[in-house]
């Protein structure tokens, strides 16, 4: 991608962060783009679960997550990226290649290939994933705030819940908790997911009912964000209380756009000039390209070994069971051991 | 906020008998004691002291963020002690009464049981709680829960029988890494018959393996619970006309011991099992099927349960007490075996 040249005049940052972190959000941003485009044609081509064809990454939640974990000094904060999970994901620090390998449901994945799909926990990064009925992670995350309170850590954590939670009894239980114990947290509701949303136009009094903080985000800039994170966050570890992020539908002039708003603003906000910005393009490219490239040399998984750490039963004793029978003919009798006919 | 022990968690210390209800505190309290991420939520814990008491004067000595009162909300605040785990520290959940487990079901099946497998580590925490009839409860505080859970691979079932083994296992639970279920029969909670002096000395009872309460070679009975009295009570009968009963008492029943129940199947030929849970889906069905595979060339008879009956738990006493297995069934059963 070719730029203009970085405006000469001096640049009139507005926003509350620097020049290194609008560098960090451009990556993410392009990071993000490119891995949604090599999903989407790895599965069309076959080469992962076709399901994967209309995979999509909310940028935003690239940010929003991207801003926690910069708060932490990248070492501290909590994630669940529920259904947004290749971005937050990324952003608290997995690569594309993580992520391809837990997608591809790889032997090299976080989970062994015992889990598949775009959410995987590593809790030394940060990250508690999961694939299931929505609502629960609130609770979970709502636990896990209290950790850190209890230990005085300077740590939030950050859960990204579709709209159905609404539906769910699971999340009301998981809010109503957070609320009470004033757990350090933020929860993000994508209501611009098919489902409750519409049926709950008072999301605002949800919260607040429940003594969570509210804000909606709707088509805000990076920047707006970033505040909107940044704030709620401080709250959180301040002992204020937990925030609710309510997160609108995307945007209708497409997927990217406020990517595209972003960097068309990097040159006067923060002086980065077209040639930066196409090296940071080239890199995030060139991880993406990476993983791609790996993921057809990743072993599949060989079911006993992945299964061996998990199982909690015994191997039943031959010839009892159809899988162990060395034949489908008629079993010798043994003798000496009493045990088996 | 300190203060010092109550006295229904110092008996142990000042050498005095303990009921089960006190070894449950006493090994609340002393792993609390000995491990700061140790933490107890569940409804009215703090300063209620909990609906039987256990955690009386804990509020006071451990402060509120380790003995944390929550909404009236099973699933939610196990959800909650899955992410406390997570982050490392080691949640005691109580359930005022065991029955209410199962809006925390899902958690604990779906989540919670799965956190192993699905690569998000190791997940300490315990449930615990009153399980159990007798006490003229009804169907929603009298049940046992054990076989709701026991199909669920990831998961831990403890049911301890006397305050010895209680304490221990309790112990060895919190130091666990997987989440354990942790069940507590009321009818055995305050009983004067059950006290026990135990060692002053910090021990734990490893999970997972079963003891011989009654030795015998003539028929062996495998239960666990109130039933190891129940059937104790039974082999004292019928000792009377010669007939020696060996008592297992499971004490783990996830995971199962087999070979303690395959060993004294090779020694009496002859397995009765007994629960105080229904029938249908009851161990006594998986116990009966491992010991077809692993014993069945020791076997001289059938294998045989008694049971509740299929039913909810009855209010009524009358209906109860013909609900719940009895001395006597357990005698005829035994006495219809050895005459095999």
């Amino acid at each position: 991608m070719v730029r203009e040249p970085a405006s000469p005049s001096r640049p009139s940052n507005t926003a509350g962060f620097g020049r290194e972190v609008a560098e960090d959000l451009a990556f993410h941003g392009f990071q993000a783009r490119f891995l949604e485009d090599r999903v989407r044609a790895l599965a069309h081509a076959g080469e992962i679960d076709p399901r994967h064809a209309s995979f999509a990454i909310d940028v935003r939640s690239t940010v929003i997550a991207r801003a926690m974990y910069r708060a932490a000094d990248g070492s501290g904060d909590l994630c669940y990226p529920g259904g947004h999970a290749p971005g937050p994901s990324l952003a608290f620090g997995a690569t594309p290649l993580e992520f391809l390998r837990h997608l591809a449901c790889k032997a090299t994945s976080a989970g062994g290939a015992r889990e598949g799909g775009s959410s995987w926990a590593d809790t030394r990064r940060g990250l508690i994933g999961w694939a299931g009925p929505c609502g629960f992670m609130t609770q979970v995350l709502a636990g896990a705030a209290l950790a850190f309170r209890r230990r005085r850590q300077n740590r939030a954590a950050l859960a990204f819940e579709g709209s159905r939670a609404l539906d769910a009894g699971g999340w009301h239980e998981g809010m109503n908790l957070a609320g009470a114990l004033r757990a350090p947290l933020i929860v993000v509701l994508d209501a611009g997911t098919a489902g409750g949303a519409d049926r709950v136009p008072s999301i605002g009094a949800v919260a607040e009912g429940y003594g969570f903080a509210f804000a909606e985000l709707g088509q805000d800039p990076f920047e707006a964000l970033v505040d909107r994170v940044t704030a709620a966050r401080r709250r959180a570890v301040d002992g204020a209380g937990p925030t609710l992020l309510r997160l609108g539908p995307r945007s209708d002039s497409g997927p990217w756009a406020l990517h595209e708003s972003f960097l068309a603003s990097v040159a006067d906000q923060w002086g980065l000039a077209g040639p930066e910005l196409d090296a940071i393009e080239r890199a995030a490219r060139a991880g993406v390209d990476h993983a791609v490239a790996r993921l057809g040399k990743e072993p599949s998984p060989e079911p006993r070994d992945a299964l061996a750490p998990v199982r909690t039963d015994h191997e039943p004793s031959p010839p009892w069971t159809r899988r162990e029978s060395p034949s489908p003919g008629p079993v010798e009798p043994q003798t000496g051991s009493g045990h088996v006919h | 906020m300190s203060t010092d022990a109550p006295a229904h968690v110092s008996r142990t210390r000042a050498g005095e008998p303990v009921t089960l209800l006190e070894a449950i505190g006493e090994a609340l309290w002393e792993e609390m004691e000995r491990d700061e991420r140790v933490f107890l939520m569940g409804e009215d814990i703090g300063a209620y002291g909990g609906a039987f008491k256990v955690t009386r004067g804990f509020l006071d000595h451990f402060g509120p963020e380790r003995v944390i009162d929550t909404p009236i909300s099973e699933g939610g605040f196990t959800g909650a002690a899955a992410g406390a785990a997570h982050m490392g520290l080691r949640p005691v959940v109580e359930m005022q009464f065991m029955d209410f487990i199962s809006p925390a079901y899902d958690i604990l099946t779906n989540y919670i049981a799965t956190s192993l497998y699905r690569g998000a580590g190791p997940m300490p925490l315990v449930v615990r709680g009153p399980v159990g009839g007798g006490n003229r409860g009804g169907p929603f505080h009298s049940q046992n829960v054990e076989m709701a859970f026991f199909h669920t691979p990831g998961l831990k079932i403890v049911y301890p029988s006397n305050p010895h083994d209680a304490k221990g296992l309790l112990k060895a639970a919190i130091r666990d890494d997987n989440p354990v279920i942790f069940e507590e029969h009321k009818g055995l909670y305050r009983a004067p018959h059950c006290r026990q002096v135990l060692a002053r000395e910090d021990y734990v009872v490893p999970l997972g393996r079963a003891r011989t309460a009654l030795e015998g070679d003539d028929l062996t009975v495998a239960t666990y619970g109130l039933m190891v009295h129940r059937s104790l009570d039974a082999a004292a009968e019928l000792a009377k006309d010669g007939i020696r009963v060996e008592v297992i008492d499971l004490r783990t029943l996830l995971p199962l011991d087999d070979e303690a129940i395959a060993a004294s199947v090779q020694k009496t030929g002859k397995l009765l099992i007994v629960h105080e849970d229904t029938r249908t889906g009851g161990i006594a069905g998986e116990i009966a099927i491992r010991m077809n595979e692993r014993a069945f060339e020791w076997l001289d008879g059938p294998i045989l349960r008694v049971t509740a009956i299929d039913s909810p738990v009855p209010f009524s006493g009358e209906l109860e007490d013909y609900f719940l297995p009895s001395v006597e069934d357990i005698g005829t059963a035994a006495r219809y075996l050895v005459n095999y």
